[in-house]
């Protein structure tokens, strides 16, 4: 009993006690739901078996299902073209937003530490306010594209097919432009000074320094940007909730909505989880990237 | 001989801050020239000057006859050696060394040669194929002079190259650096803080302070004639004493201010009761057992084996450079002499020699 008191306060234990605090944690708030989502996937749950653990065992049915569903595709299509569209929009104009307050000119600190107020707002406030700007009849944005001449009559972002999905978009990039700023920054920050210089000296115009310097350093950083965006792309939730609720006709739906409002709307537990199962791979596959460009993120 | 480098009237401001005052250099085809002075003195501004690094507020640059004063450093076709080597992390030593004439569009043919070509002279053959990380200080300074080397430029910028690398390492790449130097028949100026490299390396020193050129010539010129008390103390190890005294009322002689009045003999005549300084470097005062020209005491004895160093107990602290392994010990009082064409001197006011 001493030694193992001992050995929490001076040994081992204390390392051990140390990770075991939020590896439980993680296990039960985390790791059991995700098996016991898992687990519903492949059973057969309805109404009157939602309290019950062990319920009918019914194999792939759930997943044979899901995709005879008319509006599965056409689901999964939206999806993929949320998450490429937002972290193609977020990374460049991010990056882009990088590059210029790299230039150091004065102020930039202070205007650079304004844009992360997009990223501290919850997600159903920026929601509503990009529903003002989106708005159909009185919408700033209708508004500058009329007055520009780009579209000659009001676009209903929200309630148009065509463009509800990209109303989502036009947010979610807003949204998350200033996190890869910020991760952008740091990745820049990070290269030696003397570095350009030297491929200035050896003949390297501007766009030669960005192409052989640059980009090549911040390859990890990258790598990590972009699958971290791929993680926050397939978990948002709140824009949906907020813009379009999925509509009209899930021309806005995504997974991670679809899921949910199968779930708890619909009740359809089963489905739900088929889904959040299919998400996770993808979302396994991203982490899995994203831990391998952090890893060589030591330079020597 | 034609100038390689030349520098009129440039001066350096960074706002208020007078960096560079005046800075008038000539330098010669196939030199090597030292820039040497304290931290701070605007040796390393004046080389990234050269370099395009930092811009000129006033008076002109030439690169071989050409004037660059506003050209950018890619232009200027000269090649630097950093003092961290800035090596491209992500690139192996081949692609390090390559990289200009891979800017230029040079083929993969040439490209491989040319690499091939520095890396015999300069011991990297086995090597092109790591990365900067897996080599050691020595060989990073190696790739960091070879890609310097396979542009051929116009004049070679050194910044302090050595300065990362330890005591035994740093005094053998003194001498590889001057040995390719003068196998490439190249213009090289050096900036450094150790007045050792300057002097060992160089064909001619500049020596910088606050922004201007206190004295520049060949190394033992500086060491033999320094313009004035910076120049006196800065080259030179140990440093040269410097003892307050007063001309004789002969001119050709010192009596000098430190411990009991003595007598220094000079071999030129100055003005009778001025006030000056005089300069006796520790390895010209020679230990006599008798007929010297002052004694002291003796406070501190440090023996490294060539030769014994003495130090004073007055103040001004004396240092005496012996190499005659003679018995002194702390306490002792010892004779001293000098050859009266040794002894330097020095306004008090101005510091110029007089």
């Amino acid at each position: 009993m001493k030694r193992l008191l001992s050995s929490i306060t001076d040994g081992k234990g204390f390392d051990i006690l140390l990770v075991a605090f939020p590896l439980g944690y993680l296990f039960l708030m985390s790791g059991l739901p995700l098996l016991y989502n898992v687990l519903m996937s492949f059973q057969e749950v309805d109404m009157f078996s939602r309290g019950s653990f062990w319920r009918p065992f019914v194999g792939l049915k759930n997943y044979r299902d899901l995709f005879a569903m008319p509006e599965t595709l056409p689901i999964l299509y939206n999806t993929g073209i949320f998450v490429v569209a937002s972290i193609a929009g977020q990374f460049l104009l991010g990056f882009g937003l990088a590059l210029f307050f790299w230039t150091n000119f004065p102020g930039a600190t202070w205007l650079r530490g304004l844009f992360l107020v997009s990223w501290v707002m919850p997600g159903l406030v920026v929601g509503a306010i990009w529903n003002w700007i989106l708005s159909g009849d009185f919408g700033v944005l209708n508004f500058l594209l009329r007055e520009t001449g780009i579209i000659d009559g009001n676009i209903f972002w929200r309630s148009d097919p065509d463009f509800s999905l990209w109303a989502v978009i036009i947010a979610n990039i807003w949204l998350g432009m200033a996190f890869n700023m910020i991760l952008l920054s740091v990745g820049l920050s990070a290269i030696p000074k003397d570095l350009y210089e030297a491929a200035e000296l050896d003949g390297a115009n501007a766009f030669q320094r960005f192409w052989t310097i640059t980009l090549p350093m911040m390859r990890s950083t990258i790598g990590a940007i972009i699958s971290l965006g791929l993680i926050f792309t397939l978990q948002q939730f709140d824009l949906f909730a907020a813009i379009t609720s999925g509509g009209p006709n899930n021309s806005s739906n995504v997974t991670q909505y679809w899921a949910w409002d199968l779930s708890f709307r619909q009740y359809d537990f089963a489905k739900g989880a088929t889904i959040s199962v299919i998400m996770i791979i993808f979302v396994m596959f991203a982490s899995v990237v994203y831990v391998r460009s952090t890893r060589h993120e030591v330079r020597g | 001989m034609t100038l390689q480098i030349e520098l009129s009237g440039v001066n350096k401001y960074y706002g208020a801050f007078h960096a560079l005052k005046n800075i008038d250099l000539a330098i010669e085809k196939g030199t090597f020239v030292a820039l040497v002075g304290p931290s701070g003195c605007g040796k390393s501004t004046l080389l990234r000057s050269l370099a395009g690094l930092e811009s000129i507020s006033t008076g002109d640059l030439r690169i071989a006859g050409d004037l660059m004063t506003t050209v950018p450093p890619r232009k200027r076709d000269v090649a630097m050696v950093f003092q961290t080597y800035a090596l491209y992390p992500h690139m192996t030593v081949e692609q390090n060394l390559t990289y200009s004439l891979r800017i230029r569009g040079a083929s993969k043919a040439a490209m491989k040669k040319a690499a091939a070509d520095v890396a015999a002279t300069t011991g990297l053959s086995d090597l092109l194929g790591r990365y900067p990380r897996e080599l050691s200080g020595g060989q990073r300074q190696r790739v960091a002079m070879s890609r310097a080397i396979i542009r051929n430029p116009k004049a070679f910028l050194f910044d302090e190259p050595l300065s990362n690398l330890d005591a035994a390492l740093r005094v053998h790449m003194r001498k590889e650096i001057r040995m390719l130097h003068d196998r490439l028949g190249a213009t090289s100026v050096y900036v450094t803080h150790d007045q050792i490299e300057a002097m060992t390396m160089a064909d001619h020193v500049v020596v910088m302070r606050d922004g201007i050129i206190e004295q520049q010539g060949r190394p033992l010129d500086l060491y033999d004639r320094p313009a004035n008390k910076f120049v006196a103390g800065f080259i030179g190890s140990p440093a040269m004493n410097f003892i307050p005294a007063t001309v004789g009322s002969d001119g050709f002689s010192l009596v000098t201010h430190v411990g009991e009045p003595q007598t220094i003999v000079l071999d030129r005549a100055l003005d009778p009761g001025r006030s000056v300084v005089a300069g006796l470097r520790p390895e010209h005062l020679t230990v006599v057992d008798g007929g010297g020209m002052f004694r002291f005491p003796v406070g501190i004895v440090e023996t490294t084996g060539s030769a014994t160093y003495i130090s004073t107990a007055t103040t001004p602290e004396i240092t005496i450079v012996d190499t005659a392994r003679r018995s002194i010990r702390t306490g002792d009082v010892i004779e001293l002499t000098i050859r009266p064409s040794d002894v330097h001197v020095f306004d008090t006011k101005t510091g110029m020699r007089l």
